[in-house]
Formats: structure tokens, C-alpha cells, sequence
């Protein structure tokens, strides 16, 4: 029932897992699990658009090259979450902790402060006279190309400098 | 949801705490960076679906922007670090020697 909340401490499980430093490879397939993990919360939000972004531009994009980079820069024996007697203490560690908030958090059901996120609902951005089936996620990320197009040409350029300074910095 | 953002804000707290202690690779600090950007990116997500602020889906697609080109840079420094010495080991970075 509370399958949200089971992803979002399978989400702290594998923050755990990428902190407890095992070798860098390692590291990344704990990134992509927890990447997975939160494409699913954000899906069970509604937001698939999101999630989606997730999948392609986080995983897809970033961490292939991360991947790539630690492919050329590893070691000849990587070290992983089992060989190592200070990786098992930090992940023990880490998985106390979640223990512990999840007792609290089923025990006493909040942190005595307020209701910060609760729903406020607000109205939708219409530009049309029709209805139709619109998706909010996707038209908000849509009106960076109309409300906000200086933003993104600032983006696209900031991108485009960023490969410069890359090139410079390993020549 | 109060419990869900709480464990999205320890999953951020974890990996800030990874970056910041060294081991032996600097390529395990950048990829913390990176578990730090993506529990940014699934909060403002999961806050702006609750509030429905339609217009400030943008702002978690430009962190990915922003995060992609530090990404780039932070990786470009430990090709240049891994090309003078072999490995990105953290011993490696020792010509401040103080």
C-alpha cells in the first residue's frame, strides 16, 4: 500500500551503497539502480514525462559517460561493497540509519513540524479554447520554449561553452 | 508525503556526506556529486507534481542541464589528473604538499 514510500527508502538504500565508496564502477551501478528507483517514484507521481527524462538524459546521457571514464581510469582489482571491512561498516551504517527513521516514521507518523508539502492546488496554464487530454509535466517543460526562451538559448550556449572549456582543460 | 520528501532529503544528506569524505578515488566524489543531483532533481519534481506549478517544470530540467555541464568539467579534470599520473587516485593531488 504505501509502495511509494518502499521506493523512496529503496532510494536511500542505494544513496547508501554510491557513499560507501566502493570502486567507482560499482559506484555506478548503484547510481543507475537508484536513478531506476526514482524514475519510479516520479512515475507513481504522475509525472512520466519526468521520468522519462530520468531514464534518457540522466542515465542515458550522463552516466554512459561516467562510464566510459571509469573504464579508462580503473584499477586492476575493484574493490566492492563485500571485500572491504570500511565499505561493510558504511553500508551498515547507512541502513541503520533508514531503520531507525523508518521506526520513527511508522511509530510516530511526522517530525512534529508542519505539513510543509501539502497540496495547494493551482490552475493550469490554458492558451487554447478547446479541451483535450494535456499532460502537465510536458507542457511545462514545453513553455521553456515559449515563456522562458532566453533561458534556454542561455542553456544551449552555456552547454556549447562547457565542450570548449572541456577541450581546454585536456589538451 | 511528508515521508517520502524526508527520504529524499536523507538520500541528498548521504550523498553530500559521500562527496565531501575521501577514500581513494576522485571519480567516487563525482559521482556523490551526481546522487546529489538527482535526489535535487526527484524533489523538485515530486514538490512540483503535489503543488501543481505547471510553469516550474522547467526548473528541474535546467538542473539537469546545469549538472550535465559541471559533470563534463569535473570529469575533464580527472582525465587531465588520470593522464599525468595513471590512476585518479586522491594521494595523487599532492602538489600543495602542506
Amino acid at each position: 500500500m504505501y509502495v511509494m514510500f518502499l521506493l523512496s527508502i529503496l532510494l536511500v538504500l542505494g544513496f547508501v551503497s554510491i557513499s560507501s565508496k566502493p570502486s567507482p564502477i560499482y559506484g555506478g551501478v548503484g547510481l543507475i539502480v537508484s536513478g531506476a528507483v526514482g524514475c519510479g517514484i516520479i512515475m507513481g507521481f504522475g509525472g512520466s514525462f519526468m521520468g522519462l527524462m530520468v531514464f534518457l538524459i540522466y542515465l542515458g546521457g550522463m552516466l554512459v559517460v561516467f562510464g566510459y571514464t571509469t573504464a579508462m581510469a580503473t584499477e586492476e582489482y575493484p574493490e566492492t561493497w563485500g571485500s572491504n571491512v570500511v565499505i561493510w561498516g558504511v553500508v551498515l551504517l547507512g541502513v541503520g540509519m533508514e531503520l531507525f527513521m523508518v521506526t520513527w516514521m511508522v511509530e510516530y507518523g511526522g517530525f512534529g513540524v508542519g505539513d510543509v508539502f501539502g497540496g495547494v492546488e493551482n490552475w493550469m496554464i490554458f492558451e487554447s479554447k478547446e479541451g483535450g487530454v494535456i499532460r502537465e509535466d510536458s507542457l511545462g517543460v514545453a513553455s521553456l520554449y515559449n515563456k522562458a526562451s532566453w533561458f534556454a538559448a542561455i542553456a544551449g550556449w552555456s552547454l556549447f561553452i562547457s565542450v570548449l572549456i572541456v577541450i581546454e582543460i585536456i589538451r | 508525503m511528508p515521508s517520502i520528501s524526508t527520504n529524499i532529503i536523507l538520500a541528498f544528506i548521504t550523498a553530500l556526506l559521500g562527496m565531501l569524505i575521501f577514500r581513494s578515488h576522485l571519480m567516487s566524489s563525482l559521482l556523490c556529486l551526481e546522487g546529489m543531483m538527482l535526489s535535487m532533481f526527484i524533489l523538485s519534481t515530486l514538490t512540483i507534481l503535489s503543488l501543481h506549478f505547471t510553469t516550474s517544470f522547467m526548473m528541474p530540467i535546467l538542473l539537469l542541464v546545469f549538472a550535465a555541464c559541471e559533470a563534463a568539467v569535473g570529469l575533464a579534470l580527472l582525465v587531465t589528473v588520470s593522464n599525468t599520473y595513471g590512476l585518479d587516485y586522491i594521494q595523487n593531488l599532492n602538489l600543495l604538499q602542506c
